[in-house]
């Protein structure tokens, strides 16, 4: 019974190895986009983005204001400008990403106990620039405007300095991140990517090789093959077998090798990085072999794959939540792996989640699988009757 | 030659399979929509949050209402240790928990500035920036009102986003994905129109309907896709636009034409592929390879600039990167103008590369598979005929046996 079943696994192996377009999905997809991805973020975060000041003030407080900024991390000043349009014009050639405007009279306005407002600018198209220069710029000026704060209230409250520090910020706050110490862009999107890439590269690779099936000519070619002549339970799991022995490949190469070559934390246990691979990868496999049924051109499933991966991608719960998503849209998304498995792996490997942490999510991975598989075992019984006019003879 | 060139393009686009139609339309224009309908709650809200309440005073108490009542923050789950708030978060139930300390109420009122530990879960760059920024800005304004309720803050701040009034950074990010779409799918349709001639071994055929012309199959094959792809994108783009502020006609001029040259660009770059591989899947493969992650290293989410230099010059070739630069700067209203024309003729010697080498290299392809299959014995298939072949076969048949007979 095992020597039939890896005859099968063996064989399905040996085709998709001599077939140039299995290839580049099923082996050097998976390679090329492991490293092509993470390169673009390999420096992890965004610091010393360019921006100016605009300073209408000309005082000894505004020139210290734009010393502050200059010193951050996150910023750098490129330009101190006498009017807001230069900023404007620099900002729209992407000279700078973002500006801060010290009003005139600033220095007056403080020492008069007049409250005065500074106005940051940044560009509205890059989320990520936005965060960044408005936490630089803000916190140097509110860290001006809490020195003036601290001395109203010590004479104000006849009380000392320290004092005067603990009434104005009476209950300070810590944040701590759990997970991505470092803000790293990379560590917050790759890990997920990567799990969308195992999924799309495998469906994609299983129905090139299911729409070869449909094929005329591979139906003649291999009319007399023992392995496609094989029952159907043992050609499909065989055939089942030969992506998930591969992938599983996949799986320990990203956790041994990538996440260690752009420094990923690994944080996965053994146990549920385990059962993960068993329930997602059974569960994207037979999703692709009951796809494999339905396309008759080998490059159909990729035409359709790649237009979808963005979707995909998205619906994966790990950009934008999906409470936000309409809810047909949830529904939609409970038809692919990545829905779970994205979650599922971010929890293990990058947050070191025990498999109870996982388990509801890997329990309706298995409903997937089951699902999938009595469904891809039909279609393909199906497949098995159809007469084909798709192809060469 | 116009006759030739409207039974081509009649023969292409309404004399095939609907698997052209699905990736010139509906695919393309389909999945905008769907991710414009996955934004369309526009900004983030409800982020679900933990509290560990190791003091249950009425400052406590306070505190919870305030965050409670925040429409940003949703508090969810109200644990009794540190220990369940941070498997709630491994399990991906919260974003965030908050400690209050044990003696949070006495040593704030005995002015020991008790610190407040709120402990994120950072894996979810967007929405944890968000949750952190509320809560501080709750906490800070109940502790504000403590003890100097009276004392104004001497220097206020705001943080303006330009051409982003409402800080709606979906609703640009589902824009930039609108474009990374039909970057993609302008890639795939001239990937199949270029390719499924040499698949289904019908180069002949088609040029003989071109009329022996390779220059009216080239138009006939990839300019309805141009067209068709540009207005789909123009369309969409429209649609999209009306979750940011209105687009002026200057705007939309200058976006438009930066569109046509993006899928141009793209045309010429699917030509490329099958001229140089001459099969569809691999083509497929390669656009696939290119066009797919292109919105990764276009820098709308990850600045171009923070990206090694091997990278950056790789983001400089891809279209998509100079087509999202002209949509940004048109956020900025007029002084963006000047620079967006600039990019504008970037594009332009790009599209006009492109098309050269595309059209070029299609030619080759197309010549070389008409001199191979002109050797190859002619098979016909009985389930699946080739009407033009047969037809005209017959009629010369037809025209030498009436000959004859005269």
């Amino acid at each position: 019974m095992i020597s039939r079943l890896l005859k099968v696994t063996l064989t399905e192996w040996k085709l998709f190895f001599t077939d140039p377009a299995a290839v580049l999905l099923l082996v050097v997809a998976g390679v090329l986009y492991a490293f092509y991805y993470p390169t673009a973020y390999v420096n992890q975060t965004v610091s010393r983005v360019p921006v100016a000041v605009v300073d209408l003030d000309h005082s000894a407080k505004s020139r210290e204001l734009t010393r502050m900024a200059s010193a951050t991390q996150q910023v750098e000043v490129k330009a101190v400008y006498n009017d807001m349009l230069e900023a404007e014009t620099a900002m729209a050639r992407e000279d700078i990403f973002g500006f801060m405007v010290i009003p005139e009279n600033m220095e007056k306005d403080l020492l008069n106990k007049k409250p005065t407002k500074i106005n940051i600018f940044t560009h509205g198209a890059y989320v990520m620039l936005h965060g960044t220069i408005g936490t630089a710029f803000s916190t140097c000026a509110l860290t001006v405007g809490a020195v003036s704060k601290v001395k109203a209230i010590a004479l104000g409250k006849k009380v000392p300095s320290a004092k005067a520090m603990a009434m104005r910020d009476p209950i300070p706050l810590s944040i701590q991140t759990m997970f991505n110490n470092t803000g790293s862009y990379s560590n917050y999107v790759v890990p997920s990517v990567l799990v969308v890439i195992l999924q799309q590269s495998l469906i994609i690779g299983i129905c090139i090789m299911g729409g070869a099936r449909g094929h005329r000519r591979f139906r003649r070619n291999y009319r007399y093959s023992e392995v496609e002549n094989e029952s159907l339970p043992y050609r499909y799991l065989g055939r089942s077998l030969a992506y998930f022995l591969h992938y599983c490949g996949f799986i320990l190469f990203y956790h041994c090798f990538i996440y260690n070559v752009f420094d990923f934390p690994r944080r996965g246990e053994l146990l549920p990085m385990v059962v993960f691979a068993v329930v997602f990868l059974s569960s994207v496999i037979n999703f692709g072999m009951c796809l494999s049924q339905v396309f008759l051109h080998r490059e159909s499933s990729m035409q359709l794959f790649l237009n979808l991966s963005i979707p995909i991608l998205f619906l994966a719960n790990f950009s934008w939540p999906s409470y936000l998503m309409p809810n047909w849209m949830v529904a939609i998304s409970y038809i692919l792996p990545s829905t779970f498995a994205v979650p599922a792996w971010l929890s293990i490997e990058q947050m070191g989640g025990d498999i109870y942490d996982v388990a509801p999510k890997l329990y309706l991975l298995a409903i997937q699988s089951v699902v999938y598989l009595v469904l891809g075992m039909f279609l393909t019984h199906v497949r098995d009757k159809t007469h084909f006019n798709t192809g060469d003879m | 030659m116009l006759k030739g060139l409207l039974k081509t393009i009649g023969k292409i686009y309404f004399g095939h399979k609907i698997v052209l139609w699905m990736i010139l339309t509906v695919l393309p224009v389909g999945v905008s929509v769907f991710m414009l309908e996955m934004f369309s709650s526009e900004i983030v809200q409800h982020i679900p949050i933990g509290i560990v309440k190791q003091d249950n005073s009425q400052l406590a108490d306070r505190l919870e209402r305030a965050l409670q009542s925040s429409p940003v923050l949703n508090v969810k789950l109200i644990c009794h240790d540190m220990g369940e708030c941070e498997h709630a978060v491994i399990r991906g139930d919260l974003q965030t928990f908050i400690v209050f300390p044990n003696e949070l109420e006495r040593r704030t009122l005995r002015l020991e500035a008790p610190v407040i530990p709120v402990y994120s879960s950072g894996q979810n760059y967007l929405t944890n920036m968000f949750a952190t920024k509320e809560i501080r800005a709750v906490l800070t304004d109940v502790g504000s009102e403590l003890f100097t309720a009276s004392f104004e803050d001497p220097i206020k701040t705001e943080i303006h986003s330009v051409g982003n009034i409402e800080g709606n950074y979906q609703g640009f990010l589902a824009l930039g994905l609108v474009s990374a779409m039909f970057h993609l799918a302008a890639m795939l349709v001239a990937v199949y129109v270029g390719s499924f001639p040499l698949r289904d071994k019908r180069v002949r055929e088609f040029y003989q309907y071109a009329e022996r012309s390779w220059l009216t199959l080239g138009i006939a094959s990839f300019v309805p896709a141009v067209i068709i792809l540009w207005l789909e994108y123009m369309g969409c783009y429209a649609y999209t636009h009306r979750m940011l502020m209105p687009m002026g006609f200057e705007e939309f001029v200058m976006v438009s034409t930066a569109q046509l040259l993006m899928v141009i660009c793209c045309v010429g770059a699917g030509m490329v592929f099958v001229g140089v591989t001459g099969v569809m899947r691999i083509a497929t493969g390669v656009s696939g390879v290119i066009g797919g992650p292109a919105f990764a290293f276009a820098g709308q989410t990850f600045p171009v600039m923070a990206m090694p230099f091997a990278v950056r010059c790789f983001a400089f070739v891809l279209p998509l990167t100079h087509v999202l630069r002209v949509q940004s700067m048109m956020l900025l209203g007029d002084v963006g103008m000047l620079a967006s024309w600039e990019v504008i003729k970037l594009m332009a010697g790009m599209a006009l590369f492109w098309t050269l080498f595309g059209g070029l290299t299609m030619v080759l392809r197309w010549q070389y598979r008409l001199k191979h299959d002109s050797q190859m014995p002619v098979v016909v298939d009985e389930g699946n005929p080739v009407a033009v072949v047969r037809s005209r076969f017959k009629n010369l048949l037809e025209k030498i046996r009436r000959r004859k007979n005269d």
